[in-house]
Parts: C-alpha cells; sequence; structure tokens
C-alpha cells in the first residue's frame, strides 16, 4: 500500500514549471506594457512636435505672405490666406489686426473664445485643449500687423488617442495570445500525462498479475491526474457485502485502518454507496455541507471534496474508486471521464486477478489429482505384477517339465503364454515405472559402474532377439573409459530400451553402439539401418503413449512410455538425449551422461 | 543328505513354485512365512543357503538378515534377498543389512536355480 503524503517527482517538476511560465508571462506583458507606454509617450511628443512644425510653418508663411497685403490693407488676399490656413482641421481661430484694427478673423463652428481662458496651456501634452501661436508681421523693419492662431488639441488628441488604442490594442491581442498558447500547452501536457499514465497502467494491468502492485499504480495516477490529495481502491466483498480498502494512497495507516473499520456497503450513504446505487460517478463539493456523513472520519482527516467511481463490469460489482480532496468544490467532467477510463482499468486488474486465483486453485486440484493418479497407477501396477510373478513362474516350471513331461504341443502353446506374460510384465513395468517417477517416487541409486560393463549387459540381454533377426550387433567402446558414477540398473534400462527399439523396428542391417567421453561427459549412441523417423515423428517420440507412425505400433507393440522413462532417466542424471534420423536412413538416438552424477536432478 | 534351503516368504504361490523348483533339483526346503519364523528357522534348522524376501508381514527382509547375520553361528550362511522391481535402492539396503546377493521380483525360476548353485559351491 502507498501512503506517500508528498508528491512525486513529476508533480514538483510539472508545478515548478508551471510556476516558471507564469512568472515569465508576466514578465513578458510588464515588458509589453512598458514599451507601449514609452511608444504611447513618443508619440505623443511626435504628434505634438509635428504639429509644432505645421504652426511654425504656418506663422512663417503668415510672416512670408501677409506684410504687403497687410501694408497695402488687401483685406481679399488676408481673406485668402486665412481660408487656406483653415484648411488645416486643427487652426479653429485666426485673427489678423493691423494696429489693434482687425482686417479678418474667422472662427470655427462650435469654438467659443472664452474657452481659451480656462484652458490655453503652452503644450498639449501638459493636458492643453488649445494652443496660441501668434506672430508680428513686419514689412521691413516695421511692424504692420499681428497674426493670432488658436490650434485646438481636439484633432491630435484623436491621433493621438487612436494610436493609443491601436498599441494598447496589439498589446492586449499578443498577451492574450501567449496566455492562450500558454493554457493550450499546459491543457496538451496535462492531456499527455493523463495518456502517458492510462498506457503505462494498461501496460502494467495486462502484464502484471500482482494486482496490488497495478492497483496502486492506479489509484496514484488518478490521484496526481486529478489534482486531489488521496485515494482508495475497493474490492467489494460479495460475501461480506462490504467494500474492503484495496490499496490507498495520501492516506496513513490510521485512516486505512478507520475506512477498513467502517465496513461500509453498498446500502451505506457514503459517496462510493451512492455510486454503485446510481451505477456512475459521484461526487460530494463539500463534506461540511453534509453534517451526518456516514464515515466522519474523512472530514477530520481534512477531506473536504470527494468523487466516486464504481467499479463495474456487465453488472457485477467489483468495488470502487474514490479521489479525495481537501479543497471544497465540484469536479470537472474531464476529471470525471479521467476516473471512468481508471476505473475500467481497476475493474480489468481485479478480474485478472480473480481468473488468476481460480485458475492457481484449479492448478493445484490438477497437480493434487494428477498425484492421487501417479499413486493409484503405482499401487495397481504394483499389484498386478504379483500374480503375474506366479503365472510366470509356474509357466516356467511346467516348460522345464517340473511336473512331468510336457507333451510338444501343450509346450508349444505353454511357450505362447510365457512370451505374451513377459509381454504383459513389461507394458505393466513401464506404467509402474512412469507413474513412479511422476509421483517423484523414483530415486537413483547412485554407485560406482563401469560404462563399457553396462553396455555389455545389454548387448548380452538382446543378443537372441539380434539373431533371430539376421542383424548385426557392433559396440566400439573404448577401453579406457571412466570409473563413473550413476544408477547402474536405470542406465542400463536406458540402453536395453533403445536397443530393443533398434532391432525391433530395424529389419535388415545393424544396430551399433558407440560410447565416447570428453569433459566428464559420456556421449553413448544407438544407431540402426531401420525406416527412419520422420522430422514431425522425432519431436513425439518422447512424449508419453506416442510411437512414430501408428500402424508400427499396432505391428510391433509396446507401451508407448519407453522414450518417455528413457528420457526421464537421462534427465534424471542430468543429461540429454534427442534423435538424429532421416527417413529410409536409419535413426540415431544419442544421449550425454555426466561421468561422475552426485545427485539426483529434478525436472 | 540333501542340502536344506530356508526360504522366507509371505507369498503362498512364490513359496510353492520355489519350492516345486528346489524339491526338483534334488534340495530339501524349509519355508518360513514371517521374519520371526524365518529367523528362528535359521537358528533350529541349520539351513545352508537362505532366500529372503524382503516384504514380510511382521518386520521386513532386512531385520531379519540383520538378526540371523548377527548370530555368529549363522553369520557364515549366504542369503540371497529376494528385492522387488522399481524399488531403487532395495539392492543397496539388502547389501548394508548383509546380504550376500539379491534376485530382483519376478524372476525367473531358472536364473534363480543359477544363482543359488552359485552360492552353494
Amino acid at each position: 500500500m502507498t501512503n506517500a503524503h508528498s508528491p512525486t517527482p513529476a508533480q514538483k517538476t510539472r508545478s515548478v514549471s508551471r510556476r516558471f511560465s507564469y512568472a515569465f508571462i508576466g514578465i513578458v506583458t510588464l515588458i509589453l506594457i512598458a514599451f507601449a507606454a514609452v511608444g504611447i509617450v513618443f508619440n505623443i511628443i511626435m504628434i505634438e512636435g509635428e504639429l509644432e512644425t505645421r504652426l511654425d510653418n504656418v506663422m512663417q508663411l503668415a510672416r512670408t505672405s501677409l506684410p504687403s497685403p497687410l501694408k497695402n490693407l488687401d483685406k481679399d488676399i488676408v481673406n485668402s490666406f486665412v481660408e487656406t490656413i483653415f484648411l488645416d482641421a486643427s487652426i479653429v481661430y485666426a485673427k489678423v489686426t493691423k494696429q489693434d484694427q482687425i482686417i479678418t478673423e474667422k472662427k470655427r463652428p462650435g469654438f467659443e473664445l472664452q474657452e481659451l481662458k480656462t484652458s490655453v496651456q503652452p503644450s498639449f501634452f501638459l493636458g492643453a485643449k488649445f494652443i496660441v501661436k501668434s506672430a508680428d508681421i513686419q514689412f521691413g523693419e516695421n511692424d504692420v500687423g499681428k497674426i493670432r492662431i488658436v490650434v485646438s488639441g481636439e484633432s491630435a488628441k484623436k491621433q493621438v488617442l487612436l494610436q493609443i488604442y491601436g498599441i494598447v490594442g496589439l498589446i492586449v491581442l499578443i498577451i492574450g495570445a501567449i496566455w492562450i498558447f500558454e493554457a493550450r500547452t499546459g491543457q496538451l501536457s496535462q492531456s499527455v500525462e493523463e495518456q502517458k499514465a492510462l498506457v503505462e497502467i494498461s501496460q502494467v494491468v495486462s502484464s502484471n498479475l500482482n494486482v496490488e502492485a497495478v492497483l496502486s499504480g492506479i489509484v496514484r495516477h488518478a490521484v496526481q491526474l486529478s489534482k486531489t490529495d488521496a485515494g482508495t481502491i475497493y474490492e467489494f466483498d460479495e460475501a461480506e457485502q462490504v467494500f474492503v480498502p484495496l490499496t490507498n494512497f495520501g492516506v496513513d495507516a490510521a485512516f486505512i485502518q478507520a475506512l477498513r473499520e467502517s465496513a461500509h456497503g453498498v446500502g451505506d450513504d457514503t459517496v462510493i454507496g451512492r455510486a454503485v446505487i446510481k451505477g456512475a460517478p459521484e461526487q460530494i463539493p463539500d463534506l461540511e455541507n453534509v453534517p451526518d456523513y456516514p464515515l466522519p472520519f474523512v472530514k477530520e482527516a481534512g477531506f473536504r471534496a470527494m468523487l466516486a467511481v464504481p467499479l463495474l463490469r456487465e453488472d457485477r460489482l467489483f468495488g470502487g474508486l474514490v479521489v479525495r480532496r481537501k479543497e471544497a468544490g465540484w469536479f470537472s467532467k474531464p476529471v470525471e471521464k479521467l476516473l471512468q477510463t481508471f476505473a475500467t482499468q481497476s475493474v480489468v486488474a481485479l478480474h485478472n486477478a480473480q481468473l488468476f486465483r481460480e485458475i492457481e486453485e484449479k492448478g493445484r486440484e490438477l497437480e493434487i489429482a494428477n498425484k492421487h493418479k501417479s499413486q493409484f497407477l503405482a499401487n495397481m501396477s504394483h499389484e498386478l505384477r504379483t500374480p503375474l510373478n506366479a503365472i510366470l513362474g509356474y509357466t516356467e516350471l511346467i516348460i522345464d517339465n517340473i511336473y512331468g513331461d510336457v507333451p510338444e504341443k501343450i509346450r508349444e502353446v505353454l511357450e505362447r503364454l510365457e512370451k505374451n506374460g513377459r509381454h504383459l510384465l513389461g507394458l505393466i513395468n513401464d506404467v509402474l515405472d512412469l507413474s513412479k517417477i511422476e509421483a517423484g517416487q523414483l530415486i537413483l541409486s547412485l554407485n560406482e559402474y563401469s560404462m563399457g560393463e553396462v553396455v555389455q549387459t545389454a548387448i548380452t540381454a538382446v543378443e537372441a532377439l539380434a539373431v533371430e533377426k539376421k542383424l548385426e550387433l557392433k559396440t566400439r567402446i573404448p577401453q579406457d573409459l571412466s570409473i563413473a558414477r550413476g544408477d547402474e540398473q536405470r542406465i542400463a534400462q536406458v540402453l536395453l530400451n533403445l536397443l530393443g527399439n533398434a532391432i525391433k523396428f530395424t529389419e535388415e542391417g545393424e544396430v551399433r553402439v558407440e560410447v565416447t567421453d570428453s569433459d566428464e561427459t559420456f556421449l553413448v549412441s544407438v544407431a540402426d539401418t531401420g525406416p527412419g523417423i520422420s522430422e514431425a515423428d522425432q519431436k513425439i517420440i518422447f512424449k508419453e503413449f506416442k510411437q512414430a507412425d501408428g500402424s508400427s505400433t499396432r505391428e510391433k507393440g509396446g507401451s508407448g512410455l519407453g522414450l518417455s522413462i528413457v528420457k526421464k532417466i537421462v534427465k534424471m542424471h542430468g543429461g540429454r538425449i534427442w534423435v538424429e534420423s532421416d527417413v529410409g536412413k536409419g535413426s540415431t538416438f544419442r544421449f550425454t551422461l555426466p561421468v561422475r552424477v552426485d545427485r539426483q536432478r529434478d525436472e | 543328505m540333501k542340502t536344506k534351503i530356508l526360504v522366507i516368504e509371505d507369498n503362498e504361490d512364490n513359496r510353492r513354485i520355489v519350492r516345486d523348483l528346489l524339491t526338483n533339483a534334488d534340495y530339501e526346503v524349509i519355508e518360513a512365512v514371517t521374519g520371526q519364523e524365518g529367523v528362528t528357522a535359521a537358528e533350529t534348522q541349520g539351513p545352508e543357503l537362505i532366500l529372503m524376501d524382503i516384504q514380510l508381514p511382521d518386520f521386513d527382509g532386512y531385520e531379519a538378515t540383520r538378526r540371523i547375520k548377527a548370530n555368529p553361528t549363522l553369520s557364515a550362511i549366504p542369503i540371497i534377498a529376494v528385492t522387488s522391481y522399481a524399488l531403487s535402492g532395495d539392492d543397496v539396503k539388502a547389501f548394508e543389512a548383509g546380504c550376500d546377493a539379491y534376485v530382483t521380483k519376478p524372476f525367473s525360476p531358472r536364473e534363480l536355480l543359477a544363482k543359488i548353485r552359485e552360492y552353494l559351491q
């Protein structure tokens, strides 16, 4: 169980980068605002400067154009000059005088001279509504008149305002864009985190049968990604009808103990109880508003908001996933959705674990049943042998004339009887061997032996059979083989089996036994010139009850257990056995055997 | 006087097969069914060879062998154990108990006779 209170490194990194990006955006915003302010001031100065220049030009024009009309009192020219300068929309008033006599006075509609008294300032920049400019008109050295114009700041102000709006708008746009980009990136990184967590969990769920590890991963991710403080996955105990907390994150042992002892079920008015009845996610946005919540310790631990998702699959209740937050408030739809995904994964994990438990249980039962079967076979075949021994014993005595001379006709039948009896005994022995091996009762009797002698004994035992079929029996055994250690009888059994098979399946040619030793290992081979074994059959002949080609089984007899027993004996000695064969070119069975076997290998 | 062979064997058929085989080969057969009977017969009948089955109703053939071999006047009598097939380790146990040889069940009467003759020479 995981009860960590501190955020994971990944969480820390994420919140650090989040804080960093907030600071970054703030600084960028400030810089933009500063730039904008400077830009605006600069613009105001520029616009005002431009206005000044324009006015100076107007004044200059007046000084050069008006002297002679004024001197000559040519009113028309003065008038048309004023008309001309009035083309500049910012000029609202102009007056040309000659020795206190008004030559021309023009006023733009809506402008009142009284206004001038209150709001004349040297500069628009200092808040002036109007600027007044006047100039003396000189003709030569003499003053011939005076021009006075009033310029309104309105249009300049409009221009400035337009520019300010433009700049501010642009900046708002830029900052907005940055914020949106950042928010989108945040969302993206959140959803990337979610995807990563889900992929990780679904991999763990499908590959891991340790349900506790899987669920603790799920509850941790669920808490972290939903930005809550704690979480629990419950398993529904069908027998007791209660929710058992399986894995927890972000709560202490006392809390878990309290959860366990509370033994709440579907009927209780807990958040998970409600969610299960509803069959959908259920929230409690603020525990403060639920005075009689059935689990008082949840509120005491400082949790305010809870979200529960039932773990359901095909109407079967597996349990529930609950996250708790210390901050009150509703959980958003995406968080609900996220938790539902986690719930689905939890159900898969729980279901897998239950299936696994069932399979394990079945496996154990099967193993016990198999042991019983092997034990039964071992006992039964042992019991079958006792009467068979008597049958064979009496038969042999009769054949040997111990009970009087046997007529030739009866002797022949008796010999067949004996042969069949021995065959039956062989089959029973095979079953007994295999069942003893499977019941784990075959214990190797490890002693020193001579491989040369063992081969010779086996050859002697099958010689008669080979002679009967006119097959040559050849051996190649080095004289200086080391003294070996192993179960001599069982190794002889292996050789007898391989030689017996070779003779049984070979109609003409030879059977050859070779032994070599190197690196403390014997390599023994039994080769024949028989029909060979197909590649497909090579794979199955060491399995129980399998022989190559069903027809030869019926023709040649045998239990189909011999090679399987041989393989087991070789393996118990720490060796291995295989066959090399091509159809029509004979077969070679080879096995390795450690020269010194000091302990029995279990499969 | 015929050579006496003690057969300690609880199975009636096995006893009869050995009896018929050995009687026919001109030996005198003394029979015992339990380990205790076998030890007593060894002490009182003076057999020249003992055939010892391992699975006996009271105590097993190893124990019977140990008791007979523990008696200095009997320790020279050769004992051939009749061990059960497929119970590996019986041969070792038989030698450890003091048996001189063993044959595994199922034995062929011919082979058993050959073995007995080998130890009576």
